[in-house]
């Protein structure tokens, strides 16, 4: 298994001399060696880190009606049709229940495991899926950096780290991923992970496959120093041909490892068919296998609720719940439970009014989990007030980035500062 | 105006229109348009020769027997609530189940159709810019048939895709706006006086006409109000506007004030400097470059409005224009799954893929015909490219042109291959994949006799130069170039056959360098 750490070290250090190095290859390479210095470097991408999963509800997903305010006049007469009422729910907390298609968190939260963060937002809020959605994956309420808040986080605290330190179990990468230098890489089915060629001399064809596909001599390299451009970042100045070779480079390295691993591991939990388990399912497997993964992303779809929401809702919610049910199952069993976090999000919340489709439109304020077993689990923020409203729409309480500022500082313990370019709060739900 | 370029050209940027304006093309295909000339080469795009109706269409998309359809399936409702009097209530309610999937697998059999037909056209087409700009204006009214679930409606928006492809764009929005699949996809149909559906108002602003930052709140919410009272009729499609569910009080959108309906307010959008700018600054986008520049935008503007919002004078101006063809632009494309699969079998010279093979393809690379990921349709450019779909497209080009086929770990014709790349996909996806396997065995692939006939192959710098005009009419470079040269003086034995051929063929193939256009 080589890493891309031992690629570089290998390949292009054999080869500077003859080639003239890309700068992103150079620097990474510098980096390389304050790394071998600085045993930190090793410690970030370590193979017994703690690990976040974040866990995408991609639509808006309707808070009211996930964590309810089931004693509040106010809900049931704006929800006259889709309110859940206090028989139908989990009892968190006085007033507040949680949708009883989640039996799972909800017997996490009584054993401490679920924080449930309420009234979580940002300041002038976009009703827009795409430029809300860019919004929490940048962290940046204008929605106009080019980089992604977790793949700052891999810019700046797993320098020289593999390409491997985010996984994202998605076909296109999230907008969160997107950095400078590493954004992670993909991957929706392991077995394809993988260059196919066909004829008797395979390692002969992929001698070729790796000489064509490592980064090329003529490309004019950018300065990683410039900004990034683009939705998925990427370095300002670079050419489109020269971002190829970056991410062929990274497809190859990663590949082998990730294929070994997904076919040595099996989890002994059963997982139901649904997208979602499925991704968990192979998450767990790549946890089992010790990948040097610090962050998986996932993503659950479907939460634009806008027309006859109860019952897609409720679904939508069982399938988080089952998926999640089998995965921590999965973890305690391979004795992972203490090293993973889920923290799930979501754009926006709805209008608290139901409209005349018996759906719910785009509000702003939600809840959102942080689930797990090293969480401190209970609630945290307001539910905001049903009455004292923006536009129809609830107010925030909680900024969006103390939630990652939590996450950042006191799980990935690194400092969030340099990731959120400001200082937020923390919450105190990690331990 | 732009500056032109002048008529003279190289065949290098004549392959770059074919590209760019079409789906590339075979290198016959590419010296016919170089010969004629830069501006007569654009003219015979944008008024292709070949009528809308040219191309059949799926048999079951036929409105006659499609209403024939609706009738028996009343009939059958109606029958089917007469004995239900006499069934249990569990027994109802399996009749009604096996009724509900019986109608879901009509309909998915006959999306795939509708898929494999668009995809087919885009293919045989000698309109390719007209499909392609189909395709453009597919992800810029972006509607998924995952919401709609309804293949005829699908198919019926997108012949008027089709229909305004190269023609007047305003026109088109007022009839998007009343199209019977945008109105189920956006919910519009449910929008009514005093409870109206922000939704659709929003969308006609920053996706269809204005872009994000160019309108108020208010405006969304005022116009949302003139959007009421459209339905549409579920069971037939039909449109209509229902004067007592809409919201005939004044309104003030974007300064303007009166009693408006929807088309009016779509008249008021275009009325915005915005409308001008927006569509011209998308299609260069998608034509030319990833960041349009603020004065070509302007230039393209004023010819929009002047015309009248048509989009043949625009797309001429920006296919003429001296910036389309400058030397960071040519190359320098990303494809999108569609175009790198579309243009592969061009210049392959394969007339078609295995039966459904299309579409695992293009959920492997995260382009799906009819299932745009949201309204606002796909992010383009690099958000194509990841590990994972980079790899994806290298063992798809494996498997078009057979150079990994019997790869080891597909063994079985590529069946555990298809099976896997199904898995996911959601029901359907499986029977698809099987279908693929069965259907993989009896296609022909790509002709090598043709691509590189016996005599080029003795000479492995000759049969390089040739592949490689053929797959990226452009230098690669000395180091690809040279890898290649390697790669065929390494198979240059005894024999050197249609096989070796192909896995030439696909390590050209699985190159960042074929991932742009």
């Amino acid at each position: 298994m080589k890493t891309r750490r031992e690629f570089l070290r290998s390949t292009m250090l054999g080869a500077s001399s003859v080639w003239t190095v890309p700068l992103f290859v150079e620097r990474t390479f510098a980096d390389l060696h304050a790394g071998a210095k600085d045993l930190a470097t090793q410690a970030v991408t370590g193979k017994d880190d703690t690990i976040l999963v974040v866990l995408q509800l991609a639509g808006g997903n309707d808070g009211l009606n996930t964590v309810v305010p089931f004693e509040d006049d106010a809900y049931h007469k704006a929800r006259p049709q889709i309110g859940k009422k206090g028989k139908d729910l989990i009892r968190l907390a006085d007033g507040i229940g949680l949708n009883n298609s989640m039996p799972t968190l909800g017997r996490m939260f009584k054993e401490g495991d679920l924080a449930v963060v309420q009234g979580v937002g940002y300041p002038n809020p976009n009703r827009s899926h795409f430029v809300s959605t860019s919004v929490w994956e940048t962290a940046d309420p204008q929605a106009r950096s080019n980089t992604g808040w977790i793949g700052r986080y891999f810019d700046n605290a797993c320098p020289g780290s593999d390409p491997t330190v985010g996984i994202s179990l998605n076909k296109t990468q999230p907008e969160s991923f997107g950095a400078m230098r590493n954004p992670g890489v993909c991957l929706s089915s392991p077995e394809l992970y993988r260059w196919i060629h066909g004829g008797g001399e395979k390692a002969q064809a992929e001698q070729f496959f790796e000489s064509l596909n490592s980064p090329d001599a003529a490309v004019d390299g950018a300065s990683i120093a410039e900004p990034s451009v683009g939705k998925v970042g990427g370095v300002a100045g670079e050419s489109n041909l020269a971002f190829l070779e970056r991410v062929a480079m990274d497809a190859r390295v990663s590949s082998k490892k990730i294929l070994e691993i997904a076919s040595k591991h099996r989890s002994k939990v059963q997982y139901d068919g649904t997208p979602i388990a499925r991704s968990l399912n192979m998450v767990s497997r790549m946890i089992a296998g010790r990948m040097p993964t610090r962050v998986y992303y996932v993503s659950h779809g479907g939460f634009d609720t806008h027309n006859r929401q109860a019952n897609s809702h409720d679904r939508l919610l069982g399938q988080l719940d089952g998926a999640l049910k089998s995965f921590f199952a999965d973890l305690k069993a391979q004795g992972n439970a203490d090293r993973v976090t889920v923290m799930t999000f979501s754009e926006f919340g709805r209008r608290v009014g139901q409209n005349a489709s018996q759906g719910t439109d785009h509000g702003q304020a939600s809840c959102l989990f942080v689930a797990g077993a090293p969480v401190k689990g209970g609630i945290y923020g307001e539910h905001p007030s049903l009455t004292d409203l923006d536009r129809g729409d609830l107010k925030f309480n909680v900024d969006f980035r103390s939630v990652y500022a939590t996450v950042l500082e006191d799980w990935l313990r690194t400092k969030s500062q340099p990731v959120l370019k400001a200082d937020y709060s923390k919450l105190g739900f990690m331990g | 105006m732009l500056p032109k370029a002048k008529n003279e050209w190289t065949v290098e940027e004549a392959a770059h229109l074919v590209r760019r304006a079409g789906f590339g093309g075979s290198p016959d295909q590419i010296a016919r348009i170089h010969a004629m000339g830069r501006e007569a080469a654009v003219d015979s795009l944008l008024d292709p020769d070949e009528p809308q109706d040219a191309i059949p269409l799926p048999s079951w998309y036929n409105p006659a027997r499609l209403a024939e359809e609706q009738r028996e399936r009343l009939e059958e409702m109606r029958e089917s609530r007469t004995e239900g009097r006499s069934m249990t209530a569990a027994e109802r309610e399996r009749a009604q189940r096996m009724a509900r999937q019986e109608a879901q697998r009509t309909a998915r059999q006959r999306l795939m159709t509708a898929s494999a037909w668009w995809f087919d056209r885009m293919m045989r087409t000698r309109a390719p810019l007209r499909e392609k700009m189909v395709l453009f204006l597919h992800d810029h009214f972006a509607t998924s048939s995952q919401k709609v679930r309804q293949p005829a409606l699908m198919m019926r928006q997108n012949e008027l895709l089709r229909e305004y492809a190269l023609g007047d764009f305003r026109k088109l929005t007022h009839e998007i706006v009343r199209d019977p699949a945008m109105m189920l996809y956006l919910d519009t149909q449910t929008s009514k006086k005093g409870k109206p559906n922000e939704n659709f108002a929003r969308e006609v602003m920053e996706l269809f006409t204005l872009g994000e930052g160019n309108y108020t709140e208010k405006d969304i919410k005022e116009a949302a109000r003139a959007f009421t009272g459209y339905t549409v009729n579920r069971f037939n499609g039909k449109v209509s506007h229902v004067k007592f569910q809409w919201d005939s009080g004044s309104k003030t959108v974007l300064g303007k004030t009166g009693k408006f309906d929807g088309d009016q307010v779509v008249d008021i959008l275009f009325e915005q400097q915005a409308a001008a700018e927006y569509l011209p600054s998308k299609l260069w986008m998608f034509f030319v470059e990833d960041e349009p520049p603020k004065a070509v935008v302007e230039e393209l503007a004023e010819g929009f409005r002047a015309s009248g919002f048509q989009l043949k004078p625009l797309l001429r101006e920006i296919f003429l224009s001296r910036a389309f063809y400058d030397s960071t632009v040519i190359r320098n494309q990303i494809k999108s799954p569609i175009q790198f699969l579309v243009q592969m079998c061009k210049e392959l010279e394969v007339p078609d893929l295995p039966g459904g093979y299309e579409q695992l393809a293009q959920r492997e690379l995260g382009q799906v015909l009819f299932v745009p990921p949201n309204v606002a349709g796909w992010d383009w450019g690099r958000a194509w490219i990841n590990t994972n779909t980079l790899l994806s497209r290298y063992n798809i080009a494996g498997v078009i042109t057979q150079g990994a086929v019997d790869a080891p770990g597909t063994e079985g014709g590529g069946e555990n291959m298809m099976d896997q790349m199904a898995e996911g996909g959601g029901p359907g996806m499986k029977v698809v994949a099987r279908l693929v396997g069965r259907n993989m065995r009896d296609w022909k692939g790509p002709d090598y006799e043709k691509l590189a006939p016996r005599e080029l192959r003795k000479d492995p710098e000759k049969l390089v130069g040739s592949l490689i005009a053929r797959f990226f009419q452009s230098d690669p470079g000395d180091k690809q170039r040279g890898a290649f040269v390697d790669y065929a003086k390494s198979k240059q034995g005894v024999v050197f056959t249609n096989h070796e051929v192909a896995e030439l063929c696909h390590l050209m193939m699985s190159t960042p360098r074929y991932q742009l256009c």
